[in-house]
């Protein structure tokens, strides 16, 4: 409950003052945002940094905003803000419906989502849609700004790309035109749960697919055998059975206290199909509303 | 009885604001000053091993810290009903997580911090988690000094093993039972541990003070029983049990899990060690799932025989517990479902072994149901499977067996009065029995399923109850019991108890939380009794008080006592219609005569109340001849579920319970018990799934992964049924329901999935995973990998168990 380790805390105001902070400290300091995760590794003795820097208190990174042609998620944007946004529900409809299946409500009202990518667990609900996406995550640091695909990003369990020095800035999502699709996500019941596995379907415009998985494999990944197979397709039942048979060379489930590796593959089929047929449905404008539960 | 007018109306809480809106004050809530010192428990890392040396050195040195603890400050023994425990472990622990020593603090980080800095040398020693193991001839020995340890008498313990109580219970002839039958079935079904999971953790406070005394400030179920075994355990020491006191605030939950004493003698010590101040220890999530109590795994072996026509003749049930390393309070569940494992059936030829078993696993202990849930998912669930046998309808097979007043029980005695019958009569009609629901999608199908469910208190056969009733110089009343609100609603059906004897208005009555210092005795707050055993001690109290009022009276104005009676605050007389004296106008200071003088004083009374007609004394090969129970409370459940056929989720559309509770003193509150078992009951069913790894370490000591239900994962609708056959020696004709209605929900849920897809599991949790993989020809045992939920890791159906040999 408490932490025992000592730690010092800073709250910069500015993204300058906290770059400041981690060049000083370098892989000693770890970032605070919502500190769903943080907090708990930190009381655990799990993460025992000498500096938390708080970044709640700079300016402007909490916004969802347009960009170009772009949508631009500031890295202290929680679950709710993407839930709550008209901007993300217009947009990106299928990264709402993810938001609404992370955790509880209390969880989402802190947490972010840039949190969610940082901390990189495998069953992260925020990696496969990103993934889907084709999102690009915003880094600062000490010799500049950078991008990173998505697709670049994970490197495995709970490690990314992202240097002890640096700064998530937020998440740009480009403009992915009119789309539909579906996040399906695997738990023990309707509570708050972690994905025991996770399926996300994009329906982009030309019939090109998009597909990504989370929980059955050491980090997020893309379905790209069965985004080739897909590609300019229309879906029937015997190109659906394909790629429903084709989920098992695309993931690779483990079997932990949360499932086993059996119940995993099973059910990866079972929600690759049920996403498949809703997302042709929604494009179609006549779907199960975004937030239903598919399975 | 319809001229009751409180008595079985449905009054709102007397605590229930004061609860919603948040400002009840639990132990962790209360402030004691910048004084106030911290806790931190230094845990064994294994499930058995000697402990060679403790170096506090380091720890000591932190600043900070004032003292650490170990089993060297305080060697002594503790248990309930047995004392197999050391306050610290002493020379060897004996499951992971067990303490063997205590940071205390200036503040809970530096507790913490100092904790992982006392240096304890182990040496390990095998270890049994595996019950074939634990008995097995050559099974290393969990408690070596078995045969020495203080027991009840009751308890059977055979030295030399790992048996550390053998329930048996034999009546008729189960050759001769099994030769009458036309059908016979015998199979083995299994239960894993699990864990209460109450939202407030266990927390306890304490201060030594100068003069010598000990005041705890501790979140149970049991405040008495607590003070009696700090005072046993700390009896070397001098302190008495007037030395002790233990206030108990509001509990955010109990379960049976803050009954008896877990981790509060380490809180009695402490402050033992830091004369002056106070000291706090407060379990963490994961401590309270390994070290306060579980509820105990079995595996059950059944076999049950009944002729065509649908008696029941014999049965032969076998239960092994895993009762983990300390049974102190956990044999008495085993001994509990050793009398009464032949369910609400009055089955003429009886075998019943319960036996409980150490093993190297975090203590088993009370838990809601004491044993009865978890006996009757194997035994509700064989019933429907004997009944298809048979090719008889399972509710009319139950019908036929119910139990009825007279009967005779496993261990000789008579039923008392109950509404089985009529249980099952409703339940099945409001659950439409035999009626398919129709499936909302092409991927789902229904089923229902059926249970009945009994259960007696599990006491010895003198736990007593008792009552203090003050009246205030306004009238209002003030009544002090012990019995604790674990959520029931205690508080608000003792004060209507009160309130139907005296006419005060409910509102004008204060029941609190209990202080031993202040209040009457209670031994504790479990087996589903409160109600029943204090109740009757508040209603015994307040007709003394009533006879007090009426004594003054007749002694102030020469009225009759016999022609007076108390109607809306006022005492009233048969014999002189415009005689009225408000109660608020003599209950304290007496009243006036002509002369000036006074007749009376401070109305004050109490109640108490032992069941007298009960004996824990019986042949321990047979358990013939006491009369261990007090009453037995029946019911009847029923489910109806949808099950999704791709994924194995189960949606649970409609519950049934109807439950025979003698008479609803207060029928929201009953059917708010209905509601919360149903829901804790279907979770242990669908959702609880405990494991630990090979080692005996518990993997999922959090709510990441031990799921209880949320607002989201409730039945659709639950319909409460209450039916009121009255129980001659309780309050107003009550008796006991708290735990029972979560009881039958296993094997509802069980019968229910067989009924919709033809597969029966016989191993709990009956999860969506299990279902679907079954669904999918995929034993789920051989796939679920290296942790184990239940104590053991083969195939059950295979299990023999050697119980002959002792060293």
């Amino acid at each position: 409950m408490s932490i025992a380790h000592p730690f010092v805390y800073e709250k910069p105001a500015t993204v300058g003052q906290a770059l400041k902070l981690l060049s000083r400290h370098g892989p000693r300091a770890r970032v605070l945002a919502g500190g769903t995760d943080l907090i708990g590794l930190m009381v655990d003795g799990a993460e025992r940094p000498d500096v938390v820097v708080d970044i709640k208190g700079i300016k402007g990174l909490k916004d969802i905003r347009r960009e170009k042609s772009a949508t631009v998620l500031g890295s202290l944007a929680t679950f709710t803000d993407v839930l709550e946004s008209s901007l993300i529900r217009r947009k990106l409809p299928v990264m709402a419906e993810m938001a609404g299946w992370v955790a509880s409500r209390g969880v989402r009202n802190r947490g972010t989502l840039v949190g969610n990518i940082c901390s990189a667990v495998p069953c992260c609900d925020t990696g496969p849609i990103l993934l889907a996406y084709r999102a690009q995550i915003l880094v600062k640091g000490p010799r500049g700004a950078r991008r990173v695909p998505i697709d670049k990003w994970f490197t495995g369990p709970r490690t990314t790309v992202l240097k002890p020095r640096e700064l998530v800035i937020g998440i740009r999502i480009p403009d992915p035109g009119r789309h539909a699709g579906c996040f399906v996500k695997m738990r023990r019941y309707r509570g708050e749960d972690l994905a025991q596995a996770s399926v996300t379907v994009l329906l982009m415009p030309g019939k090109e697919w998009r597909v990504a998985f989370g929980s059955v494999a050491p980090k997020p990944i893309q379905g790209k055998r069965i985004e080739r197979l897909l590609k300019g397709r229309s879906l029937d039942a015997g190109l659906m059975d394909k790629v429903v048979d084709l989920t098992a060379k695309e993931i690779a489930p483990i079997t932990d206290i949360r499932s086993t590796r059996e119940y995993r593959a099973h059910m990866i089929r079972v929600m690759m199909r049920r996403a498949l047929e809703g997302a042709v449905s929604r494009k179609a404008g006549k779907g199960p509303p975004y937030g239903s539960e598919l399975i | 009885m319809s001229d009751l007018k409180v008595i079985g109306k449905p009054v709102p809480r007397i605590d229930g604001e004061e609860r919603v809106v948040g400002a009840a004050q639990y132990v962790d809530d209360l402030d004691f000053g910048p004084n106030l010192l911290h806790a931190e428990i230094v845990e064994s890392p294994h499930a058995h091993a000697e402990i060679l040396s403790i170096d506090t050195r380091e720890a000591e040195r932190v600043p900070g810290v004032v003292k650490v603890v170990t089993a060297k400050d305080f060697p002594y023994t503790f248990g309930l009903y047995m004392q197999d425990r050391y306050i610290f472990a002493k020379d060897r622990v004996r499951f992971v997580g067990e303490q063997v020593a205590a940071v205390i603090a200036r503040d809970p980080a530096t507790a913490k911090r100092a904790a992982e800095r006392v240096k304890v040398r182990y040496r390990k020693r095998p270890f049994v988690l595996d019950l074939k193991e634990a008995l097995s001839d050559d099974a290393p020995l969990v408690h070596p000094d078995l045969g020495h340890y203080a027991r009840c008498p009751w308890f059977f313990p055979r030295a030399g093993t790992n048996i550390a109580h053998w329930r048996k219970t034999r009546r008729g002839d189960i050759r001769k039972g099994f030769a009458q039958a036309d059908f016979i079935l015998e199979d083995t079904y299994t239960v894993p541990r699990y864990a209460h999971c109450a939202i407030e953790t266990h927390a306890i406070v304490s201060l030594y003070d100068h003069s010598g005394r000990l005041t705890l400030w501790s979140s149970s179920q049991s405040p008495f029983t607590q003070r009696n075994v700090f005072a046993n355990a700390l009896a070397p020491l001098g302190l008495s049990h007037q030395d002790i006191r233990v206030i108990s605030p509001n509990v955010g939950g109990g379960f049976g899990g803050k009954a008896g004493v877990s981790m509060e003698i380490m809180g009695a010590v402490l402050g033992l060690a830091v004369k002056g101040h106070p000291v706090k220890l407060r379990c963490t999530r994961g401590q309270e799932f390994y070290n306060t109590y579980q509820r105990q795994g079995v595996l059950a072996r059944i076999k049950l025989g009944a002729t065509k026509d649908g008696r029941m003749t014999a049965i032969d049930h076998k239960l092994h517990w895993d009762a983990g390393a300390y049974v102190e309070y956990g044999a008495n569940v085993v001994n509990a479902a050793g009398l009464s494992a032949t369910g609400p059936y009055p089955i003429p030829n009886i075998r019943i072994d319960s036996i409980c078993t150490y093993t190297n696993l975090p203590p088993g202990g009370p838990y809601r149901g004491f044993g009865y849930s978890e006996f009757l998912f194997g035994l509700e669930s064989h019933v429907d499977r004997l009944a298809e046998m048979m090719g008889m309808d399972p509710v009319k097979f139950r019908r036929i067996n119910a139990i009825q007043e007279g009967d005779t029980l496993a261990y000789g005695g008579k039923m008392n009065p109950s509404g089985l019958r009529e249980a099952i009569d409703r339940t099945a009609r409001e659950i439409k029995w035999g009626k398919k629901t129709r499936p909302s999608g092409p991927n789902k199908v229904t089923g229902k399923g059926f249970a009945t469910f009994w259960k007696a208190p599990a006491m010895p056969p003198n736990a007593a109850s008792s009552a203090f009733l003050k009246f205030n110089e306004d009238g209002s009343l003030n009544v002090l019991i012990s019995g604790m609100d674990i959520g029931q609603g205690l508080l608000t059906v003792m004060a209507q108890v009160a309130s139907e004897v005296l006419t005060v208005p409910v509102e004008r009555i204060r029941v609190e939380t209990p202080d031993t210092d202040r209040n009457a005795y209670e031994w504790q707050t479990v087996g589903s009794h409160v109600t029943w055993g204090c109740g009757n001690a508040v209603k015994m109290a307040a007709e003394e008080a009533r006879d007090k009022i009426f004594t003054t009276v007749h002694r102030a104005h020469g009225l009759k006592k016999e022609d007076l009676y108390l109607e809306n605050e006022e005492v009233r007389c048969r014999t002189r219609k415009n005689f009225r004296l408000p109660l608020r106008d003599f209950v304290i200071n007496g009243i006036m005569l002509p002369n000036g003088q006074f007749r009376g004083g401070p109305i004050l009374a109490s109640g108490m109340f032992m069941p007298e007609f009960t004996s824990a004394l019986s042949d321990p090969e047979t358990s013939q001849g006491g009369k261990p129970n007090v009453h037995y409370t029946v019911g009847a459940a029923a489910v109806d579920i949808e099950i999704d056929r791709d994924t194995g989720k189960v949606d649970v559309l409609k519950v049934v319970l109807a439950v025979d509770v003698g008479r609803a003193i207060n029928p929201d509150l009953i059917r708010g018990q209905v509601v919360g078992g149903v829901v804790q009951g279907l979770a242990t069913a669908l959702y609880e799934d405990i494991r630990y790894d090979k080692n005996g370490k518990l993997l999922n000591a959090n709510f990441t992964d031990y799921k209880i239900p949320t607002a989201m994962d409730t039945p659709k609708e639950i319909v409460p049924i209450i039916l009121e056959v009255p129980q001659p020696d309780g309050p107003y004709g009550a008796r006991g329901v708290g735990e029972h209605t979560m009881i039958p929900c296993a094997p509802i849920v069980a019968n229910a999935i067989y009924n919709a897809l033809g597969l029966r599991l016989k191993s709990m949790p009956l999860t969506a995973e299990k279902i679907c993989l079954a669904m999918n020809g995929i034993d789920y045992d051989e796939v679920k990998g290296e942790t184990m939920g239940l104590c053991f890791m083969g195939d059950p159906d295979t299990y023999e168990f050697s119980t002959g040999k002792t060293r």
